[in-house]
């Protein structure tokens, strides 16, 4: 009997739940979170504010999960620090909890820009489902919002708003929309179907300040232009959320440094999920990777090590799948080249009547990244030569064909190959 | 649990098992009718040749399905009982992270409706239609095979 201990409750928490119970049916299990809400689909969230998913469709797992894996689950509650000498968590009410393996699983937390009238009423993240409740209950006094940030989540908060009829305008300080996941010329074909559907944006600009007296009235911007609005929620990125770990022998950089194991340079620690700082494949060194995604496949091989199942994590590699008003986008690994990159071969398809986009990067011909707008079949045969860091020289020309498909590349798998015979 | 397995020399790539499965899933299961329904019924497997073979490709049911992980509205699951991965539409919000995660481009997109395409081993009949459409025998529905550790 061992008592583990997971500080988190979304899709890595919830992950290594069902990693640890796989092998471990005894032991007790105590997870703590500190919202007040069973584990939901924190990513669904806009389509909660557009009215798409309702509130019974939000949750990750039913309501009888953490009672038929015999959970002890501490909702409301905030680990304010770890002790790893002593194996105990030290919570906000002065209480503590001890262990013998420790599940980081905070996640993140919106990064705030420092800007005058940023703790206004009226200013929201968009992470929470406490975020998009308390912004939906101002939706039918609100005719004009503001977002600030033009990544992943402030479109996405940006599309909410604009399906509940709200006026949008999303205020992004770099020339072009999702900055963090595709390159100039395929964010021309996003921005494009974005404007077609009322969602105006304002490239190259920042917000220099909230202005208003108690309520919101407007946002000043650098160029002097004030924008009426009183609404404004903020997507200008996430970090992990390490301050439970700041002055503790645990290692972070950005995020809670992990091994091969997801396992801290504490033995009995581990870290998963948006708060962790793993190995990277596409980029070869160590990055965190606040994707869904990776927070389950890291949440699950975490899990089975705490169980004694020793697992080695192969790395992550960023990738996001979003679709915006019938129009499909994906991005994985390095999607653009840097500047040190001058070595990087591109192919490229860009097809902007028929709104179809896709890119290769290659290095030494094996691809490291990818982007994919409108025809998105077979994306995850890209995924896939990126992650196996596959040579793919002997089918080059037939990547970016529209037969383009698995049996391509049965030649160039590790994988034994059992469905065919 | 019974699986599918394909016998590539055999495949003629003649699609009979394409349009087998997409009448399978449609409402009216008639040819003729199939086209005028509302929403048109495609098929979860396709057929891809390469260096002269066929290869026949849908959904293999796999045990650490990637699109289960990758699905951030819980809408796909492996259910044990059954080995197979299952979907639930009503929870879909057609985010495409299972097309960009499944190794095999197994699961495709219907835009237009916005749900994965992806087999369900015809669900509740005895024997999958591709299996019964195909005219050479090349499609196998048997028990899994043991696999080698």
């Amino acid at each position: 009997m061992k008592e583990f201990l997971i500080i988190g409750n979304s899709a890595a928490g919830v992950a290594g739940i069902e990693s640890i119970r796989k092998n471990d049916k005894q032991s007790k299990i105590t997870v703590i979170s500190d919202e007040d809400y069973n584990s939901y689909c924190r990513c669904l969230i806009s389509y909660y504010l557009s009215g798409e998913v309702k509130e019974d469709k939000i949750l990750y797992r039913p309501e009888s999960f953490y009672k038929e894996n015999n959970i002890n689950l501490l909702l409301n509650k905030k680990v304010v620090r770890i002790d790893p000498k002593k194996n105990r968590v030290i919570l906000e009410d002065k209480s503590n909890l001890g262990y013998d393996s420790l599940l980081i699983a905070t996640g993140a937390s919106p990064k705030i820009p420092e800007i005058t009238g940023i703790k206004k009423k009226g200013v929201f993240g968009f992470r929470t489902i406490k975020d998009a409740k308390e912004i939906e209950g101002l939706v039918p006094v609100t005719k004009t919002a503001c977002v600030l940030g033009g990544g992943l989540i402030g479109l996405k908060a940006a599309y909410g708003l604009k399906k509940r009829g709200v006026d949008v305008k999303v205020i992004i300080g770099s020339k072009q929309v999702l900055s963090q996941m595709l390159d100039f010329e395929s964010a021309q074909f996003v921005q494009k179907r974005l404007e077609e559907n009322g969602i105006e944006l304002i490239l190259g600009q920042n917000v220099q300040e909230i202005i208003g007296n108690g309520d919101i009235k407007a946002v000043k911007l650098d160029s002097g232009k004030a924008i009426g609005c009183s609404l404004v929620i903020v997507g200008k990125g996430v970090s992990p959320n390490i301050g439970l770990i700041k002055d503790t022998q645990i290692k972070i950089n950005r995020g809670v440094i992990t091994g091969e194991l997801l396992d801290t340079n504490i033995p009995n620690i581990y870290a998963a999920g948006d708060v962790s700082e793993s190995f990277d494949i596409a980029l070869g060194r160590h990055a965190v990777n606040a994707l869904w995604p990776v927070a389950v496949e890291q949440g699950k091989t975490a899990g089975l090590n705490m169980a004694g199942e020793k697992t080695n994590y192969q790395g992550s590699v960023g990738m996001n799948s979003i679709e915006f008003f019938g129009l499909p986008i994906i991005s994985l690994g390095i999607y653009k080249a840097g500047k040190e990159e001058l070595s990087l071969e591109e192919l490229k398809l860009s097809q902007a009547r028929s709104n179809n986009y896709k890119k290769l990067l290659l290095r030494n011909n094996v691809i490291i990244g990818a982007i994919l707008i409108g025809n998105i079949k077979n994306s995850g045969i890209f995924l896939r030569l990126i992650r196996e860091r596959t040579d793919i020289s002997t089918i080059k020309d037939k990547l970016l064909q529209e037969d383009f498909a698995y049996p391509d590349i049965l030649d160039l798998i590790k994988e034994e190959e059992r469905i065919y015979v | 649990m019974k699986k599918l397995y394909y016998k590539v020399d055999k495949c003629l790539a003649c699609k009979s098992c394409e349009v087998a499965c997409a009448l399978a899933h449609s409402i009216t299961g008639e040819l003729y009718k199939v086209l005028k329904e509302e929403k048109i019924s495609l098929p979860r497997k396709k057929i891809y040749s390469s260096r002269g073979k066929n290869f026949p490709v849908s959904c293999r049911h796999c045990k650490e399905p990637k699109c289960v992980e990758a699905c951030m509205a819980a809408a796909i699951k492996f259910d044990q009982d059954k080995g197979m991965v299952i979907f639930d539409d009503s929870r879909c919000v057609g985010c495409w992270m299972c097309v960009m995660a499944c190794p095999y481009g197994a699961i495709r997109p219907n835009i237009k409706e916005k749900i994965p395409i992806r087999c369900d081993k015809c669900k509740d009949k005895d024997e999958p239609a591709c299996v019964k459409a195909c005219p050479t025998a090349a499609i196998i529905w048997e028990e899994e095979k043991e696999e080698k550790k």
